[in-house]
């Protein structure tokens, strides 16, 4: 059991406040991901969880238990750092075996512990290595093994892929998913990256400015966005979102591969012609530009690479995928109908 | 192949006579004012000499016989020495880095207060043992006594007295050269990342441990770096003890510097104080060798 609790939580580094009465719940085992732009307090609320950057006002809890003015290591988490902050003066037993020591393990149980931890993210032949002989990827797991040997109640972790090269970054994203699976215990993970986020996350929690904008599983926030930050944060290329002709407080939008393309006018319910501005060949997709004649230009995605530059095409999309935002960018979801109609009527 | 390596082994041995060219003036240099004076000290330890008669008689070991085994002033000087370099390698180091311990976090306190401890190393050491030869004056003109005396105790003979010289000249010589060394700690500290603190905070460190476990091992270099020059520069001292003492009291205070220059330019014997100077090299050069034998292996390098 490790639920996580923040209650009326402020921050302010001087005169600048990074959050504000934030109100937050992360469950017990869950893979967590605090997910924003830089500087939007992901990571400050992670600091405040490990203890490092505390909170100006407010509560936090572990388990219900007010941890707010616990010191650091006495909290039961345990962290990884963007950087790996390993010590760099021991060795790679040394560095596992620190915390152990520090708490007054027994030797014989720090070795089995040791031992055990090393096996799982496959260190065992590197543990009397300094740090500095060793590649970014194994320091990497020196910081993950560092984290797991104090079998700690919350994990947490500080981007801690950036460094790695986008091949080693995939695979240690396994990797990472599977620990979760066999440890079931509460992972909070901060990235700035929503592809990391939407691929191990069972719970996004995305942010900006200090203020949460949507709470949800991946698929939730990305199906059902709350507003437009969300809307555009996930997903590449973000919606498409453009304001009505005859509604200007309005704005509707769409995702790119849900739109269709085709050189006939569409029976679907939004549908409008364009030129193809640009054509971009991604594989397994093909990626387009259009340009409407009123300035306005949409992405879609679609599996045909048959269109070309310069034609003339119509954009189609159904309407349980449009997306309809006020003026303050959140999601309207009743009283659609007035607007649909105005949507309909587009050509 | 043969058409290969012929161009090959002409570049070869331009590669090999090109990087002698290039370090020709430094060695010059070094040739001239390095090695010839070496050799030259060396050289006149086995004569006796004295500057005005253009003879120099061979004596062969008679020189260092006579440190040695003759007179007692040079193993008392060595002794004093080695007292000296001792206290101001302890005080220094362990006064620079607890001061830079204190005064690591960027503040404008913290930086006025290493201003202040820096100041000491701009002004000329003469200036400072005159200064210091004031304040540590046995009257009751001196600041030390005065202050005493403020607190009805005792005025102290502090230069006067061969109890106490000693430590008063190893009083100056820490308080000029702190400042200096702290400034050297103090950027190691600086360049420990945020991050080693924070996690070893999270790993439930306590203080002590914090400091001999982490931050000491991080520092090593730079201690290291301080232990050779620190003793390097103590065991040449010459200024401080020539305006603060001349010596004295007796020979209290007397240092091989002060020694070999007491000998070569007072008593014109040039023979005998060569033979006290190679003395000298070879003790720092053991004690260096010393020194990355037995600590190079402890210290961390990044």
């Amino acid at each position: 059991m490790a639920q996580i609790e923040f209650s009326n939580v402020c921050k302010y580094f001087g005169e600048t406040r990074v959050i504000e009465n934030l109100n937050l719940t992360i469950k017990d085992g869950t893979f967590t991901v605090l997910l924003g732009p830089s500087g939007c307090g992901k990571t400050t609320l992670l600091r405040m969880i490990a203890g490092i950057g505390p909170a100006t006002s407010g509560r936090i809890f572990l388990d219900g238990r007010d941890i707010t003015f616990t010191p650091p290591g006495k909290r039961g988490v345990a962290m990884v750092f963007q950087n790996y902050a390993i010590y760099p003066t021991m060795t790679v037993r040394g560095n596992i075996e620190f915390g152990l020591k520090n708490n007054k393990v027994p030797k014989a149980e720090r070795d089995r512990l040791i031992r055990e931890v090393s096996e799982v993210v496959g260190l065992t032949a590197f543990l009397d290595r300094k740090p500095s002989t060793l590649s970014g990827g194994q320091r990497q797991r020196v910081a993950l093994a560092r984290a797991m040997v104090k079998n700690p109640k919350v994990f947490l972790m500080d981007e801690p892929l950036s460094n790695l090269d986008a091949k080693l970054r995939a695979a240690m994203r396994v990797e990472l998913i599977e620990l979760h699976r066999k440890l079931k215990t509460t992972f909070v993970y901060v990235t700035h990256d929503q592809v990391e986020a939407m691929a191990m996350a069972d719970t996004i929690i995305l942010m900006n400015d200090g203020v949460i904008q949507q709470e949800g599983s991946p698929a939730e926030i990305y199906r059902d966005p709350n507003n437009i930050f969300t809307a555009q944060f996930l997903g590449t290329p973000p919606m498409n979102i453009f304001s009505l002709g005859e509604r200007a407080d309005v704005q509707v939008g769409f995702r790119p591969e849900k739109a269709g393309l085709s050189y006939e006018e569409p029976s679907a319910f939004f549908r409008r012609r364009g030129t193809i501005a640009t054509r971009e060949m991604l594989g397994s997709e093909t990626l387009y530009k259009i340009d409407f004649p009123d300035g306005i230009s949409v992405m879609v995605k679609s599996l045909q690479e048959s269109f070309g530059v310069d034609e003339q095409v119509w954009v189609s999309a159904s309407r349980e995928d449009l997306c309809f935002f006020d003026e303050g960018g959140q999601r309207i979801r009743t009283g659609l109908d007035g607007l649909l109609a105005v949507v309909g009527g587009t050509r | 192949m043969k058409q290969q390596q012929e161009p090959r082994r002409k570049s070869f041995t331009k590669e090999k006579i090109l990087p002698y060219i290039m370090t020709a003036p430094a060695m010059a240099f070094l040739l001239v004012f390095t090695f010839y004076p070496m050799a030259n000290l060396i050289y006149l330890s086995f004569f006796d000499y004295n500057l005005i008669n253009p003879n120099k008689r061979f004596v062969g070991w008679r020189n260092y016989y006579e440190l040695f085994f003759v007179r007692k002033d040079f193993l008392n000087a060595l002794q004093n020495t080695a007292v000296y370099t001792g206290a101001v390698v302890f005080f220094v180091i362990l006064l620079a880095l607890l001061l830079a311990l204190w005064i690591r976090k960027d503040s404008k306190f913290n930086h006025f207060v290493q201003t202040c401890a820096f100041t000491p190393h701009l002004v000329a050491m003469l200036s400072c043992a005159m200064i210091w030869a004031w304040i540590m004056d046995a009257n009751r003109y001196g600041l030390f006594n005065t202050v005493l005396s403020f607190f009805n105790l005792p005025p102290l003979r502090w230069l006067n007295s061969s109890a106490t010289a000693m430590l008063s000249v190893v009083i100056v010589s820490v308080w000029k050269s702190i400042g200096y060394y702290c400034l050297i700690i103090v950027s190691a500290l600086k360049a420990i990342p945020a991050e080693i603190y924070e996690a070893a905070e999270l790993d439930n460190t306590p203080r002590y441990r914090l400091f001999f476990r982490i931050i000491l091992p991080l520092l090593s270099p730079q201690l290291f770096f301080l232990l050779v020059t620190i003793t390097i520069n103590s065991f040449k001292v010459f200024d401080t003890v020539r305006v603060m003492t001349e010596g004295g009291p007796g020979n209290a205070t007397d240092v091989i510097s002060f020694y070999i220059y007491r000998y070569a330019f007072r008593h014109f014997r040039i023979g005998y104080a060569s033979a006290a100077g190679t003395v000298l090299m070879v003790i720092l050069m053991l004690l260096t060798a010393v020194y990355f034998r037995g600590l190079s292996r402890r210290v961390h390098y990044q």
